[in-house]
C-alpha cells in the first residue's frame, strides 16, 4: 500500500513538474526576428536549434569572437554595435551594468521566477538594485582535481580539511623537491576572491546604493595567512598560469592537485591529454567539514544588451537558453560544460551524468553538482574588476621578485589599491572597512 | 571645364595622387581630426560630454603616462644606438664577403623580420619559460639552479633582445643598399692613398650614407616610443604594469578600463612627443652636415 501511495505521489510530482514547466516560459507574441549573440563556449548553435524549434518566430545568430571584452567596450563607447544577447563573466558583469551596456527584463523574468529557476545566489550576478539583465549559464565552483597515480606514489591522502592540504602539501615538497603539491596563480583576483568565498567570506559587495571594500576581514586574513604561510615557506609555488610552463607541469605529471572552478574538467581533457585517466575531482578542502560551504571562480552568464532592438525575444532566449532542460542537456553535451546554475539541471542531472573515461571512470558530473550546490553565499563584484585584477597581479610579482617579503602583507596593499581604482573611476559611494 | 594647359596638369597630377590622398585622408588625417574631437570629451560607457582641454591637463599630472617613458627612454638611448652601429658593422661584413655567401647571410638574418611578433613572441615565451627553456640545462651547469629566468627586472633586458633579433637584420640590410649606392671610385682612391678597409668603411662610406643612417635613427626612435608587441607578449609570463609602455598604458586605458577618449588624448599627446624627437634627431643630423660643408 505504502509503496502505491508513494508511486502514485511520484506521478503526481512529475505531472506537476511538467505541467510548471510549461508556463515558465513565456509565449512570443512580437514580429519574426533575428536576434545576434556573442559567446566564446563551443557549439551554442545546438541549444540554439532546440531554441528555435519551440520558438520558430526567433532566430538567434551566434558568433564566436574568443572572449569579446574590448569589442564590447568599444561597441558601448561608440554607443552602437552590441549584439542583442552579450556573454560576460560574472565578475566582470558589474563592470558593464555600470556601463550601461545591460537592459533590464524584469518584465519577462521577474525576480521571483528568476530566483526559481537559477537560485537566489545568481541575482548577484545577474543583476543590480532589483534590475536583472540576464541568466547564468554554467557554474565556475570550486573543486579540487588531483592525480591519484602521484597520491598513490607517496601516500597521500585526499585532503578534507585546508589542515589536511597543508599536511599532504609539506609531506610532497619533503618526498620529493621537484613536484608540486599544488601551486597558486600569480594574479588572477577571481582565484584568489574565489578562496576567500570558499571559506564564506567575501571582500566586497554592493548594497542600496553603496559599494563595500573590506579585504581586510578576518576570513579573508584567515585565508591570505594560511597561503602566506605555505608559500613564505616554499611549500607552495606561485606560478604564471596559463603560461606554457604551467600546461607542460600539468600534462607531464609534476603538479599533483589543482583548484579550480569545476569547468576546468574539460579543459584538462583538452589540454592535458596525455594524463587520461590519472585525474579524480573532488569538493575542496574545507575549513569547518561540518558546516561545507564552497565558492566560485569563473562562470559566465548571457546578458541582453541596451542596443537590442527586440530585448523581449532576447530576454525569453537566455531564459530558455540557460534553463530549459533541452538545452541544458545540448549545453552539457556538445559545449562541454560540466554544471550549469540553474536550478532544473537537477532534472537532466541522470541522464547527464555517467563514468568518464578521462577521470578513470569517476562519475564527474555528479560531484561536481555537490561541489556547486555547496554555493550557497554570493556577493557583487566591483565594477572596477580589470584593475582589481591588476593590482593584485602587480603586488604577487612584487613577492616573487623578491619585493615584498611576507606574502600575507599583500592583502592591505591589495585594498589601498583597489579604493585608489575605485576613486579615480569617479565612485564617490564606496564605503570602506565594512560590508554590508 | 579645365581650360588651361596648366589647370589640365595639376588635374591630371591629382588624378594620379587620387589614390594615395583617398586612403591618406580617411585612414589618416580624418582620424586624427576626428581623435582631437573626441580628446575633449569625458566618456563613461556610451555617456560623453564636452570637456574642453581637462583631458589634457589629467595627462600633465598623470605620472602613469610619464613613469611610462622609462622603457622607451632605455630603448631610446641603448637599444637604438647599438643596434644601428651593429647594423653598420655586419653591413660592411656583407661587403667584405664573396658575393653569394653575402646574400645567404642577408637572406638569413632578414628573416626574424619577416616573422610576425605574436608569432615569434610565442616561441619566445618558450625559450624564456623556467622548466621548458633551452637555456635551462647551461643555467643549472652554472650554478643557477631553480633560479627563475624572466622577472620584471630582467624584461628590460629580455626586450633587447629580442628587438636585437627582429630589427639588427633588417637595418643592416637597409645599410647594405645604402652602400651599394656609394660610388666605388670613393674607396678605390683611399684604398690606393693606403686606408685600411674599415678606415676606409668609417671615414669615406659611413658619411656618404648619413642620410639613410639618420632615416634609420628617426624610424627607430619612432618604435621604440611605441613599443607595445614585445613587452605585450612577455606579459603573458611576467606581469608587467598596465603602464609600462606609453602605448600599452593607451591601449589599456581604452579597451581595459573603457576611457576611449583619454586614451585618445593620450596618444596624440605621444604622437606630438614622437613627432618633436623625429624633428630633433633630423635637425641635429641636418646641422652636422651643414657644418661639414655637405
Amino acid at each position: 500500500m505504502k509503496q502505491v501511495i508513494l508511486s502514485l505521489l511520484a506521478v503526481f510530482l512529475v505531472v506537476s513538474v511538467a505541467f510548471a514547466a510549461d508556463d515558465i516560459y513565456p509565449e512570443y507574441k512580437g514580429e519574426p526576428v533575428t536576434l545576434t549573440m556573442w559567446a566564446w563556449t563551443s557549439n551554442e548553435d545546438y541549444s540554439i536549434r532546440e531554441f528555435e524549434k519551440v520558438y520558430p518566430n526567433i532566430k538567434v545568430q551566434w558568433e564566436n569572437f574568443g572572449v569579446h571584452y574590448t569589442k564590447a567596450q568599444t561597441a558601448i563607447a561608440a554607443g552602437e554595435g552590441l549584439p542583442d544577447v552579450l556573454m560576460i563573466e560574472y565578475t566582470f558583469a558589474p563592470e558593464f551594468m555600470e556601463l550601461g551596456a545591460f537592459v533590464p527584463i524584469n518584465q519577462w523574468l521577474p525576480e521571483e521566477k528568476f530566483v526559481k529557476l537559477f537560485g537566489e545566489p545568481a541575482l548577484n550576478w545577474c543583476a543590480l538594485d532589483g534590475k536583472i539583465y540576464g541568466t547564468p549559464q554554467d557554474s565556475g565552483a570550486i573543486a579540487l582535481f588531483y592525480r591519484k597515480d602521484i597520491f598513490e606514489k607517496y601516500g597521500l591522502t585526499v585532503p578534507q580539511t585546508w589542515t589536511e592540504f597543508a599536511e599532504q602539501a609539506r609531506k610532497l615538497r619533503q618526498a620529493d623537491p621537484n613536484l608540486n603539491f599544488a601551486t597558486v596563480p600569480l594574479g588572477w583576483a577571481l582565484w584568489w576572491i574565489g578562496q576567500i568565498w570558499e571559506a564564506g567570506g567575501k571582500v566586497f559587495d554592493y548594497k542600496d546604493g553603496k559599494w563595500y571594500i573590506d579585504f581586510t576581514n578576518p576570513v579573508a586574513e584567515k585565508v591570505f595567512n594560511f597561503w602566506g604561510e605555505l608559500i613564505d615557506e616554499g611549500t607552495i609555488k606561485i606560478e604564471q598560469w596559463w603560461s606554457p610552463d604551467w600546461y607542460n607541469s600539468l600534462n607531464v605529471g609534476k603538479t599533483a592537485a589543482v583548484i579550480i572552478g569545476c569547468w576546468f574538467a574539460e579543459w584538462l581533457r583538452y589540454n592535458a591529454p596525455e594524463s587520461e585517466g590519472l585525474w579524480r575531482v573532488t569538493i575542496p578542502p574545507q575549513w569547518d567539514p561540518a558546516n561545507p560551504h564552497n565558492g566560485m571562480i569563473g562562470g559566465s552568464g548571457f546578458y541582453v544588451t541596451t542596443h537590442s532592438k527586440n530585448p523581449e525575444a532576447a530576454a525569453i532566449f537566455v531564459m530558455w537558453l540557460n534553463s530549459h532542460p533541452e538545452s541544458l542537456k545540448c549545453l552539457h553535451k556538445y559545449s562541454n560544460l560540466p554544471v550549469m546554475v540553474s536550478t532544473r539541471y537537477a532534472e537532466v542531472l541522470d541522464e547527464v551524468a555517467g563514468p568518464d573515461k578521462f577521470f578513470g571512470g569517476q562519475n564527474i558530473v555528479e560531484t561536481l553538482w555537490e561541489a556547486h550546490k555547496l554555493v550557497d553565499t554570493a556577493y557583487v563584484a566591483l565594477p572596477i574588476q580589470t584593475n582589481v585584477d591588476q593590482a593584485l597581479g602587480l603586488l604577487l610579482q612584487d613577492y616573487v621578485d623578491g619585493k615584498i617579503k611576507k606574502f600575507a602583507d599583500i592583502l592591505p596593499m591589495w585594498e589601498e589599491a583597489v579604493v585608489k581604482a575605485m576613486k579615480e573611476f569617479g565612485y564617490d559611494n564606496v564605503v570602506v572597512g565594512e560590508l554590508p | 571645364m579645365i581650360r588651361t594647359r596648366r589647370g589640365r596638369s595639376v588635374f591630371k597630377a591629382y588624378l594620379f595622387l587620387a589614390p594615395f590622398l583617398v586612403l591618406f585622408v580617411f585612414v589618416v588625417v580624418y582620424p586624427i581630426i576626428f581623435g582631437v574631437r573626441l580628446s575633449l570629451y569625458g566618456q563613461r560607457g556610451a555617456r560623453m560630454w564636452y570637456v574642453g582641454f581637462s583631458n589634457y591637463r589629467t595627462i600633465l599630472g598623470d605620472p602613469r603616462f610619464w613613469e611610462a617613458f622609462k622603457i622607451p627612454l632605455f630603448l631610446l638611448l641603448v637599444q637604438v644606438p647599438l643596434m644601428i652601429f651593429l647594423a653598420i658593422l655586419i653591413a660592411f661584413v656583407y661587403e667584405r664577403m664573396p658575393r653569394g655567401r653575402a646574400a645567404f647571410y642577408r637572406f638569413i638574418h632578414y628573416l626574424p623580420y619577416t616573422i610576425p611578433a605574436i608569432v615569434a613572441g610565442i616561441v619566445w615565451s618558450y625559450i624564456f619559460s623556467d622548466s621548458m627553456s633551452p637555456l635551462r640545462p647551461l643555467l643549472d651547469l652554472l650554478g643557477f639552479v631553480g633560479v627563475r629566468i624572466l622577472n620584471r627586472e630582467h624584461v628590460p633586458l629580455v626586450l633587447l633582445v629580442i628587438i636585437f633579433w627582429e630589427f639588427t637584420g633588417y637595418t643592416a640590410f637597409v645599410v647594405f643598399s645604402a652602400l651599394l649606392a656609394v660610388p666605388r671610385e670613393y674607396a678605390e682612391q683611399a684604398q690606393i692613398d693606403g686606408a685600411t678597409f674599415w678606415q676606409t668603411a668609417f671615414f669615406i662610406k659611413l658619411p656618404l650614407v648619413r642620410g639613410v643612417i639618420t632615416m634609420l635613427f628617426i624610424f627607430n626612435a619612432i618604435g621604440a616610443l611605441q613599443v607595445f608587441n614585445e613587452p605585450w607578449m612577455l606579459g603573458a609570463l611576467v606581469v608587467l604594469p598596465p603602464n609600462y609602455t606609453p602605448a600599452m598604458y593607451i591601449y589599456n586605458s581604452a579597451f581595459a578600463y573603457g576611457r576611449f577618449t583619454y586614451a585618445t588624448a593620450m596618444g596624440l599627446v605621444l604622437a606630438c612627443i614622437t613627432f618633436l624627437i623625429s624633428l630633433y634627431v633630423l635637425r641635429m643630423a641636418s646641422r652636422q652636415l651643414l657644418a661639414r660643408g655637405w
